[in-house]
């Protein structure tokens, strides 16, 4: 069916489209806490390669100072001016704190602490020997202090020392080397994690402009074929009140035909009866006559005739009345059928009063009282209204039961377009197989031991349908009846048949 | 009414048109009815083969119509009449079942005479005829010209 598949694309799309959402959060938070965490990773890299420098730095610098005194003792070894003393100076108060530096950059690698600890003794044993022979120089024991120098032994401290130098700048190579490994990882890293995530995110994005324009595509063909729904149903709402509006206005001028063609030959029936009565006068009259001129006196057997026909014309006579009786309800129902409404607001309260103290002596008569609720007010035909409730207070007041106080009740139930009006009565009620029959035309129901011609009802309801509502009964055998008339709050003119 | 006027009595139910006979000349009205059954046969007494109306000038006629015919209805006659030069003076009386409202008022308007409604019930019907037949006994009918 093509209704089923257009509820499914709206279905699939809004059960995704929060998912997506959040997919596309999911991603966002990932790419913004992966590149977090690797900017992070490569700032420590980058202090991690600095501090290599630094160490690397001061290694060199160790080295230069050292050499720098050597310098400055040979020079003045050499040439016994103590302008050299002061390069020498400068150089081994300059390399404590260095040394100092360089124990601190390195304490937390062990490698790098083992290294100095032979490190340092060495140095500390070269600028010994260098702080004697320039002591013993000062003191003019040039012998002495040259004699130290031959002995090599400071050369050899000093290769120690470059070598154990050199072991430590390998090793701050080594960390350099794997340090840069490290950061250029961690950059490709988040490199990598970037464009997965646009990626993601541009699939994402795609999917749900994909699934938009899908739901939008089924919502405009769902609201197209909304549209044509309700034209085609419009139309055929239309047609058939056209096809119903013409029908009661058949039936009505059926009715309105009937009953009028009846009537012509009803005036003959009733008139030539009427004629043929005075003419069984004239008969009578002249058997009579001619009974007397023959000698004849028994008059019991024209009697006995004169009876039979009094009687015939008695059941014609009645029958033709009835039959106009009918006829003219037909033509009545058939009028208001076909009577304007003319909506104007009515009290229903007044209105219902004034039925009420129209029927007050019958109700006085037979022990009964009526109790009326508050009614509200509605826009609708004065006339119809009034009708509808003499009839059903008529009714009511009619059928009242003879061994308990009457009692007639009229009340209503309000919605927000409709009202409701409730007209009870403690009656006789009516037998539940004849609740749909009392409605139809001539119908009566229960013993028939009160005048009427089963029209009234017949009435209220031709004119409560009229007005777009309804009518409808509950009803206890020998407990009461409800009336329930539903009418609109206020009555639309309909559209009568040209 | 003086004895030359004649009562152009269209009226399709051969029974109606009997029993108003009798009630009228129960009133003692003695004056000629001729009947008519159908709309189309009166129309050519009244108005004549050309339809003009001429055939009917020097007549004094008092016209009793009925509204239901079976080839067309009264109200047509009535206005045939009243909009004719000649006939238009001619009294009508509308004798009819029909008591509807708009009716009674069209055919007033029309400039029908007099509207009466046939009762079903035969005392009353036989009384309304009398009666008429009774006022027609008084009233003056003018000559068509």
């Amino acid at each position: 069916m093509a209704l089923r598949d257009q509820n499914r694309a709206p279905l699939l799309s809004r059960l995704s489209q929060p998912v997506l959402l959040g997919l596309g959060f999911a991603v966002l938070i990932a790419i913004s806490a992966a590149s977090i965490w690797l900017v992070n990773q490569a700032r420590s890299d980058a202090a991690a390669v600095a501090h290599t420098l630094e160490v690397e730095n001061s290694l060199a610098q160790i080295q230069v100072l050292v050499r720098r005194a050597e310098s400055g003792q040979r020079g003045f070894l050499l040439t016994r001016n103590p302008s050299y003393l002061q390069l020498f100076d400068n150089s081994s108060r300059d390399l404590v704190p260095e040394l100092g530096e360089i124990a601190t950059l390195t304490a937390d690698n062990p490698n790098q602490t083992g290294t100095i600890q032979t490190l340092l003794p060495k140095i500390r044993e070269k600028m010994d020997e260098l702080g004697q022979t320039v002591q013993l120089g000062r003191q003019g024991r040039w012998d002495e202090a040259l004699a130290i120098v031959n002995t090599n032994r400071g050369e050899l401290v000093m290769r120690d020392i470059a070598s154990a130098i050199e072991m430590m700048k390998a090793e701050e190579e080594r960390l350099l080397g794997s340090r840069t490994a490290s950061a250029r990882e961690s950059a490709q890293w988040l490199l990598l994690v970037n464009i997965v995530g646009v990626i993601a995110i541009i699939s994402v994005a795609a999917v749900s402009v994909h699934l938009s324009q899908r739901t939008n595509r089924a919502l405009r063909q769902a609201h197209a074929a909304l549209a044509v729904i309700n034209v085609d149903l419009e139309r055929r709402v239309e047609e058939r009140t056209a096809d119903l509006q013409e029908a009661n206005q058949e039936i009505q001028s059926f009715a309105y035909i009937v009953s009028h063609d009846l009537r012509s030959p009803l005036v003959n029936i009733m008139g030539f009866t009427s004629e043929l009565e005075e003419l069984r006068t004239d008969l009578f009259h002249r058997i009579s006559g001619l009974r007397e001129r023959a000698g004849d006196t028994n008059a019991a057997q024209d009697e006995e005739l004169a009876q039979d026909f009094t009687e015939a014309f008695g059941f014609i006579k009645a029958s033709i009345i009835k039959m106009d009786r009918l006829i003219k309800a037909i033509l009545d129902l058939s009028r208001q059928g076909r009577a304007e409404f003319q909506p104007v607001p009515v009290d229903a309260n007044a209105l219902v009063e004034n039925i009420a103290s129209t029927v007050a002596h019958q109700l006085m008569a037979r022990d009964a009282k009526i109790e009326i609720a508050k009614l509200p007010p509605l826009v609708t035909d004065r006339i119809a209204l009034e009708q509808i409730f003499t009839n059903l207070i008529d009714n009511a007041v009619k059928y009242l039961r003879t061994d308990v106080p009457g009692r007639i009740e009229v009340n209503a139930i309000e919605s927000s377009a409709y009202i409701t009006f409730l007209v009870s009565d403690n009656g006789r009620g009516i037998d539940s197989k004849d609740r749909a029959r009392v409605f139809e035309l001539f119908r009566r129901s229960g013993p028939q031991d009160t005048p009427g011609e089963g029209i009234g009802l017949a009435h209220v309801r031709t004119l409560v349908r009229r007005m777009g509502g309804s009518v409808m009964l509950d009803s206890e055998l020998g407990r009461g009846t409800t009336f329930k008339v539903t009418l609109p709050r206020t009555l639309t003119m309909q559209r009568q048949g040209e | 009414m003086v004895n030359h006027v004649t009562i152009i009595m269209i009226e399709d139910d051969e029974g109606h048109a009997r029993l108003i006979e009798k009630n009228i000349r129960r009133a003692g009205v003695l004056n000629e009815i001729v009947p008519f059954k159908d709309g189309t046969s009166a129309l050519t007494h009244l108005f004549g083969p050309d339809g003009s109306g001429a055939v009917s000038a020097g007549r004094a006629l008092l016209v009793l119509l009925d509204l239901n015919l079976p080839d067309m209805t009264g109200v047509d006659i009535l206005k045939r009449i009243k909009e004719n030069e000649h006939l238009k003076r001619s009294p009508v009386v509308v004798l009819t079942t029909t008591d509807d409202k708009v009716e009674i008022q069209r055919c007033y308007d029309l400039g029908a005479n007099v509207y009466v409604t046939k009762p079903v019930n035969y005392e009353n019907f036989a009384n309304a005829i009398r009666q008429l037949g009774l006022f027609f006994s008084v009233i003056q009918v003018p000559e068509a010209k």
